[in-house]
């Protein structure tokens, strides 16, 4: 959560003898986050001066001479109207050339030196208007005579506020007074915790207090304050609450906010006349029960709501949010002050459940979210008492406290080996006592046991680890060195569908294909956009998201098809040629568990083949790609991964029904390839001719084959060339697996030639031109041996494919 | 003829032949010389018959030596002249070799996968095994197991993608996108006793608007080492090392405080910035600070190490985690995160 610290707030607390940028680092590296130190404005020519000289004008009655030492024995003499000046005043001095404000229009100027009534004035001293801290222009402002003169006004004067993102762990640093605890320790300084007023023993007539769940309420105090006079709060409070990002509103709210601000508890007033049966309880909402809240909306409380409520009715939502009828008003005299402790996690669900989640909530519910210390509940409501009193004329009546079981307080028992242990360096143990003592820790040592009690107010120390980087922290992590861990390397796993994984990768690449990375999470209606008719998607109905950011990326991709395609729209209104490919997985839900995660490839073709740059057709012609190309990379891609690629033919939805092919095996579809349907194609602004291809990579895994590695063959290979004619029904795949099976095993490779259609051949029939290499690997093949195996083939293929051989 | 007569002649036809500026004048020299008619030592051969036997034997190895050193002397300068004469003719086959080439068509890895690639190699170095794990995961890994119980302040900062399964839900066990790479932490643990040390890249997902330093949907590396005797100084020392392997040998490494549920303690590590280290107050990649945020890291909880089954007074090790992207921002230079996903070729091409 992100808090903002005055520094002259934190001062009052603790003694910061150093400057704000060490201070700053020194939290940042050591306790909190410094997200930015947001400084006034004035620049470093605006400084503290002194009042060495006075003297009058010589020229004019109503102006002072005034020699101003602003430090190093610098002096300048500087020409002024005001009234308010002796020697010796210390004031803000501008030298020339400083951005300060003008006293009569209100802006922003630099100051230049000018001559008055005949004398140069090298400077000006400054009133609150110049410097932009208030109205008031009449006179000089005068400074705190205890500040440095010299020193750079910015650095001891003004709101210095420290930007500091505190973590979730460290609820006692939510407040000014944590963050002085901190810089107490690591500066060594003392902590000055503010002054309260005793709580009395007596509990008030007409106000009592109730738990009904002390698992969501573990305390809950109230005190009772009578006279109360309701107006603006004092100025240097408004000023705080302002710096510190709260509107000031009237003193009893404001005084409970700037106790929340100081000592992190939230607090919250109710106007005692609106309380019936003068009782606030601590309960779950009923049924239906519903509240008007001071954001003036009425809310139906969900039945789990811790509310407080009076003898009848809900009056806030505990923690959260007060309700409207209670609130205080201007007539309030009789105030009921709350202050309690919550389960933080209740809150966090209510807050949810009511939307109030995240920046939006309430500074309390934020605070409450945390594991605020139930300890701090009577030091809070003490404090506020005593600034009620102070600034709202208040008289405590008395004071109830229900805190039915207290929290035993925590005592870490470890050792100071534990130091070594974890942190790698010794600490001494004198060391590590001090940093634990100037954090407020009650240490108790024995040999090399040591015994730590945290401060009530620290939640987030429960086990040695929390003690040893208390120490270290403050210590300073920069004391670590740097070692390498020795001991036995672990004996790493072979991760074999990882490498195949990254092989596949690498021989894309290598084809020249770029890879693409795509979000994992799309637009659903993209899947709609993958089929040409209104049949089943080509991918499983994909897992949703519950909460999107946006609603392109609302679904967990179950197809890699659309990332693909929507990637190629944008590229190919720039570029001519496109050759890429994806791997990642796809989610595919199963009842009942995490999703299946399975690695596919997507590759996608369009436009120009020719593997030059854009628009340039030199030595290659300008052939596009073709349906060859996409079954070209998919044989490569599976020659290379060694993949025999088998299965049953299907339809392949959403593809050109002619010129596209599905293979299944075990009903499962590891491979589709060839042209997009040209009306998906469409859709997507694509162009008809765009081919793709996917691949289930985990099928292709397990059907890789492991290598056995022979030599090269001793004999030769004879090869003969075949015209292989057939009708043009004919598939050329019927013809080949023909071939193969009568040739035997002396068949080495079958090429395919060429195909040729015509009047030689006769209408309705091609001829296929293959080419067999034959080798034997025990002999020299004779001719004789290849008639023998061709005659084979031709009655095979004749018998089988009607073909005839010329 | 006498011997002395044959050498001085072989002499001259060398001195000739050697001189010779053309086949012709190369083979006007061997008529002159080897010629069977007229030949200067077909003349001094038919002289042998007509000498007396005891000197035959000594004028006819003279005329061999004679004829052997004419021949190796045609040869060579036949060689030269052949030689010569390809060198003209290669001469005349000029190229404009300014013209482009034929083109291969290049293909590259996208700038995330060289850069998992890159990270998962350099941990394998310090011996650090690369390790997967699901990208929609359970509540539980990702907070529960991790001392993140539901309603925990902490869940806000990890804000957080819920999902939801068409085949049913079960409130009991909700699933989200994984907000970090850290539920592998505890796959690890659940699956392996120690001693073990992986580094985890893959795919997080957080509820997040996106600008130009962060996105929602992005890439981590998560490191687990666990063993007996792990510091935190070996957990610097080992960032240390990968630092200067990423950005440079003579990077500074720097620990401050920071908090995770699930390490104790916790810390942010940055490295000096490689740009201006440290001096330039306007920098552009570390923004004047000097240093480099780079990872959150810390020493495993003991109740996460107690949850799956290892007793922390024995075992005890490290954790850290960095994104992907900000690594090859950092490397490259690269001004923007979302132009990773993008995927405009004229972007992809320059990595
Ligand atoms: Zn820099």
């Amino acid at each position: 959560m992100l808090i903002k610290v005055p520094v002259s707030w934190l001062r009052e607390y603790v003694e910061i003898p150093i400057s704000i940028d060490e201070l700053a680092l020194k939290l940042h590296m050591s306790s909190t986050e410094v997200k930015g130190v947001e400084r006034p404005w004035w620049g470093e020519k605006v400084r503290v001066g002194r009042i060495a000289k006075l003297a009058k004008h010589p020229n004019a009655d109503k102006l002072l001479l005034a020699t101003v030492d602003y430090g190093e024995g610098r002096t300048k003499t500087v020409v002024t109207g005001a009234t308010n000046l002796v020697e010796g005043a210390i004031v803000p001095y501008a030298d020339e050339g400083a951005e300060i404000i003008d006293g009569h229009t209100g802006e922003r100027t630099i100051l230049r030196g000018k001559p008055m009534r005949g004398i140069q004035s090298e400077g000006m001293v400054l009133s609150s208007k110049e410097l932009g801290l208030g109205e008031d222009h009449e006179g000089i402002r005068i400074l705190d005579r205890d500040l440095p003169v010299g020193a750079v006004l910015r650095e001891v004067l003004g709101e210095t506020i420290l930007a500091l993102e505190v973590q979730p762990n460290r609820p006692d640093c939510l407040g000014v007074v944590g963050i002085g605890r901190e810089v107490s320790a690591l500066l060594g300084t003392r902590l000055m915790e503010p002054a309260l007023d005793r709580l009395p023993e007596r509990a008030p007539k007409g106000l009592d207090v109730r738990i009904d769940d002390e698992v969501a309420c573990p305390r809950f105090a109230a005190a009772l304050l009578t006279g109360v006079h309701i107006g603006p709060s004092p100025t240097w409070m408004q000023e705080r609450l302002i710096a510190a990002g709260m509107r000031p509103i009237d003193n009893v709210v404001d005084i409970t906010n700037y106790v929340m601000l100081e000592l992190g508890q939230p607090l919250h007033a109710y106007d005692h006349r609106q309380l019936r049966d003068g009782v606030l309880v601590a309960r779950a909402a009923r049924r239906g029960e519903t509240i008007r809240t001071l954001d003036g909306i009425d809310r139906v409380l969900p039945e789990r709501t811790l509310v407080i409520a009076d003898g009848q009715r809900a009056l806030g939502i505990a923690g959260i949010l007060g309700g409207e009828d209670s609130e205080i008003r201007a007539d309030t005299t009789t105030v009921a002050l709350e202050c309690a402790s919550f389960e933080p996690r209740r809150i966090g669900r209510t807050t949810a459940d009511l939307n109030l989640h995240g920046s939006s909530g309430s500074a309390a519910a934020r605070r409450f979210a945390w594991e605020l210390s139930p300890e701090a509940v009577p030091l809070a409501l003490a404090r506020a008492c005593r600034l009620l009193r102070e600034h709202a004329g208040a008289q405590l009546e008395g004071v109830v406290d229900r805190y039915p079981q207290p929290r035993p307080r925590v005592n870490v028992r470890m050792h100071f080996s534990d130091m070594p242990r974890v942190l790698g360096i010794e600490v001494a143990p004198e060391e590590t006592l001090d940093i634990l003592r100037r954090l407020q820790f009650t240490v108790a040592a024995d040999g090399d046991t040591l015994i730590a009690t945290p401060p009530a107010v620290r939640t987030d120390i429960a086990i040695a680890e929390d003690i040893v980087e208390e120490v270290g922290r403050i210590a300073g992590y920069d004391r670590l060195p740097t070692r390498v861990p020795d001991g036995p390397l672990p004996l790493a796993e072979r991760h074999p569908f990882e490498d195949f994984r990254e092989r596949a990768r690498d021989a894309l690449v290598g084809f020249g294909l770029q890879e693409i990375v795509a979000y994992s999470l799309i637009d659903p209606a993209w899947l709609g956009m993958l089929k040409a008719d209104d049949g089943d998607c080509i991918a499983p109905e994909p897992l949703r998201v519950i909460n999107p950011t946006t609603v392109a990326q609302s679904a967990a991709r179950s197809t890699l098809r659309a990332s693909l395609l929507d990637t190629a729209r944008r590229n190919l209104r720039q570029r001519t040629s496109l050759a890429i490919f994806e791997i990642a997985p796809v989610y595919i839900p199963r009842r009942g568990d995490l999703p299946d995660e399975r690695t596919t490839i997507a590759i996608l073709l369009a436009g120009d083949a020719s593997p030059v740059k854009e628009g340039e057709t030199w030595l290659v012609g300008n052939r596009k790609w073709d349906v060859r190309d996409i079954h070209g990379i998919v044989q490569g891609l599976a020659d290379l991964l060694r993949v025999a690629t088998r299965g049953e033919e299907a339809p392949a939805p959403g593809m050109h029904p002619g010129r596209s092919l599905a293979l299944t095996d075990g009903g499962i579809t590891h491979l589709i390839w060839g042209q997009l349907d040209p009306r998906v194609a469409g859709m997507w602004e694509l162009p008809d001719e765009t081919f793709i291809a996917e691949i289930d990579l985990v099928s292709w895994h397990r059907a890789a084959q492991t290598v056995k590695i022979a030599p090269p063959p001793r004999y030769p290979a004879a090869r003969r060339d075949l015209a292989v004619v057939v009708s043009e029904t004919t598939r050329y795949a019927d013809v080949e697996a023909a071939i193969r099976s009568a040739a035997g095993r002396e068949l080495e490779s079958l090429g395919l030639l060429d195909v040729y259609r015509g009047a030689q051949i006769g209408e309705g029939r091609k001829s296929f031109a293959v080419r067999l290499v034959l080798r034997s690997p025990t002999t020299t093949l004779a001719d004789a041996d290849v008639d023998r195996v061709v005659r084979r083939i031709a009655g095979r293929l004749q018998h089988e494919v009607s073909a005839t051989i010329r | 003829m006498a011997g002395q007569d044959l050498k001085a002649l072989a002499d001259r036809a060398a001195t000739e032949i050697a001189a010779a500026a053309d086949e012709a004048a190369l083979e006007a020299s061997r008529v002159r010389y080897l010629g069977r008619k007229e030949g200067a030592l077909s003349e001094a051969t038919k002289k042998l018959a007509s000498l007396p036997p005891p000197e035959r034997p000594a004028y006819g190895a003279a005329v061999n030596d004679a004829k052997i050193r004419i021949e190796k002397a045609l040869e060579a300068r036949e060689a030269a002249l052949r030689d010569a004469a390809l060198a003209r003719e290669l001469g005349q086959e000029r190229e404009d070799l300014s013209l482009p080439p034929r083109r291969v068509r290049l293909g590259r890895l996208h700038p995330i996968s060289q850069t998992m690639r890159e990270v998962s190699r350099i941990f394998a170095t310090l011996g650090f095994e690369t390790v997967e794990g699901p990208e929609i995961e359970w509540d539980y890994y990702n907070f529960e197991a991790l001392n993140i119980p539901p309603g925990h302040p902490a869940r806000e900062k990890w804000q957080t993608l819920w999902i939801s399964n068409p085949l049913g839900d079960d409130p009991s066990r909700p699933i989200l996108g994984r907000t970090h790479t850290s539920p592998m932490q505890v796959r690890i643990m659940e699956e392996r006793r120690p001693p073990i040390r992986v580094v985890i890249p893959g795919r997080c997902y957080r509820y997040e608007a996106t600008d130009a330093i962060r996105e929602s949907i992005f890439f981590q590396y998560e490191g687990l080492a666990i063993d007996e005797k792990l510091t935190m100084a070996d957990l610097k020392g080992t960032l240390y090392a990968f630092a200067r392997q990423v950005f440079g040998s003579d990077r500074k490494i720097r620990f401050r405080v920071d908090y995770f549920p699930f390490t104790e303690p916790s810390a942010e590590i940055a490295f000096d910035c490689f740009a201006c280290e440290g001096k330039d107050p306007n920098c552009h990649v570390c923004g004047g600070d000097g240093w480099i945020e780079a990872a959150g890291c810390g020493m495993v909880h003991p109740d996460v190490l107690r949850r799956v089954g290892y007793d922390p007074t024995r075992y005890q090790g490290f954790a850290f985690g960095g994104g992907i992207e900000r690594i090859a921002m950092l490397k490259t230079g690269a001004p923007d995160i979302r132009l990773f996903y993008q995927n405009d070729i004229r972007y992809l091409e320059q990595f």
